[in-house]
């Protein structure tokens, strides 16, 4: 596994997202959600170093809200057990 | 071995009736926008340079094949590049888990076939070039191709700005020294076009509420500076030899500027802030 396929693994493990094996000769990993196995997106491996973590911090309160993530809520209760300020601070501004 | 001119028309012939029966309302997308006028703008090289022409067969100058090829490795839609074909497949699979009806899947699936379409047209030019390109795995290089997609807002961004990318790079091939990319120029762009299209019809219709539009706000922050990033650098020491040869008309941050000009204009139509411009960029 290379370094930014470990990287993504990692950024994506703590809001409860499953880096998939490679599909696409390689190139390109399913993103499983860690509670149920459902499919809930994917992302190649070129991504520019420290660039995983960014996006899924930046990506935060959208997993605490529910506009991103699985339907059956692992994201959102990975996130507030990895935050709950910053989880109940979510949920106001986008109505969640 | 060549096909006669004849058989090869008739197979245009049938992939044309194909993309004939498979119009809609809204398929193909480029249809109504070209129907307003030129969508795009007219990128003119203001430098003098020498004429060039070379068509398939022509010997070619050492830095300009190199150019081509560095080019068309960039391009990437090719039939006998695994790495093109494997982004297709995460575009199947991304329209099955994360669209939401029937009718946005089967766009996708019409997006899918028109690609597919040019994975044959470039081939074509590919073997016309150099036989053992046309089967070289060339993975996109350009992390704008990586970036994870976890909802239908991001497919749309997706498609609204790396298609348009695609477009604006095909108006610059109408006046392309090398004739077989000048020849499929046209299609490839107002196809492109269409994809473009395509990704904005969902974002608009992703914006008609407000969680949506809140979405689509906050993961504009990791498309907008990536779809700036694909033109590659203002500085760029190839870009004067492709303007040379004929290869290019505009340097990098020519080419630039316009796309942000067309797609800052379409994202404040969709109610949306245009993000800092310099914000998050790693090639400027």
């Amino acid at each position: 596994m290379s370094q930014i396929v470990e990287e993504i693994r990692q950024a994506y493990a703590r809001v409860g997202i499953t880096l998939d094996q490679p599909a696409a000769y390689g190139t390109y990993y399913r993103l499983l959600c860690a509670g149920c196995g459902r499919m809930v997106g994917n992302v190649g491996d070129k991504l520019l170093p420290d660039m995983a973590q960014a996006l899924v911090d930046e990506q935060f309160d959208l997993y605490a809200s529910g506009l991103l993530g699985c339907p059956c809520g692992h994201q959102k209760e990975r996130t507030r057990a990895l935050d709950g300020e910053r989880w109940k601070q979510a949920q106001q501004p986008l109505g969640a | 071995m060549a096909k006669p001119d004849h058989q090869a028309m008739s197979e245009m012939r049938v992939i044309e009736d194909a993309e004939q029966r498979g119009r809609t309302d809204l398929w193909p997308f480029w249809r109504k926008a070209y129907a307003q006028g030129d969508p795009l703008p007219r990128l003119e090289c203001k430098l003098s340079r020498p004429v060039h022409r070379f068509d398939e067969g022509d010997p070619l100058p050492e830095e300009y094949k190199g150019l081509l090829l560095k080019m068309l490795r960039h391009e990437g839609e090719r039939a006998g590049n695994k790495s093109f074909l494997g982004l297709m497949g995460t575009c199947l699979e991304i329209a099955e888990a994360l669209f939401p009806t029937p009718e946005t899947k089967l766009l996708k699936a019409e997006y899918l076939a028109e690609e597919l379409k040019h994975a044959i047209m470039f081939h074509r030019l590919a073997v016309g070039l150099q036989h053992d390109f046309a089967l070289r795995d060339v993975p996109y290089a350009h992390y704008s191709f990586h970036l994870p997609r976890e909802t239908w807002a991001d497919d749309a961004f997706f498609h609204f700005f790396v298609d348009l990318n695609g477009a604006f790079h095909s108006r610059d091939w109408r006046e392309s020294s090398y004739v077989p990319l000048q020849k499929m120029a046209a299609t490839v762009e107002r196809d492109e076009l269409g994809h473009s299209e395509m990704g904005y019809y969902f974002l608009t219709e992703i914006c008609q509420d407000r969680r949506g539009r809140i979405l689509a706000q906050r993961i504009l922050a990791k498309w907008y500076p990536a779809a700036l990033d694909m033109f590659g650098r203002s500085d760029s020491p190839n870009a004067p030899k492709f303007i040379h040869w004929g290869l290019k008309s505009v340097d990098n941050a020519e080419i630039r500027r316009l796309y942000k000009e067309y797609v800052d204009r379409k994202l404040v139509a969709l109610g949306l802030d245009v993000p800092d411009e310099r914000k998050n960029r790693r090639f400027l």
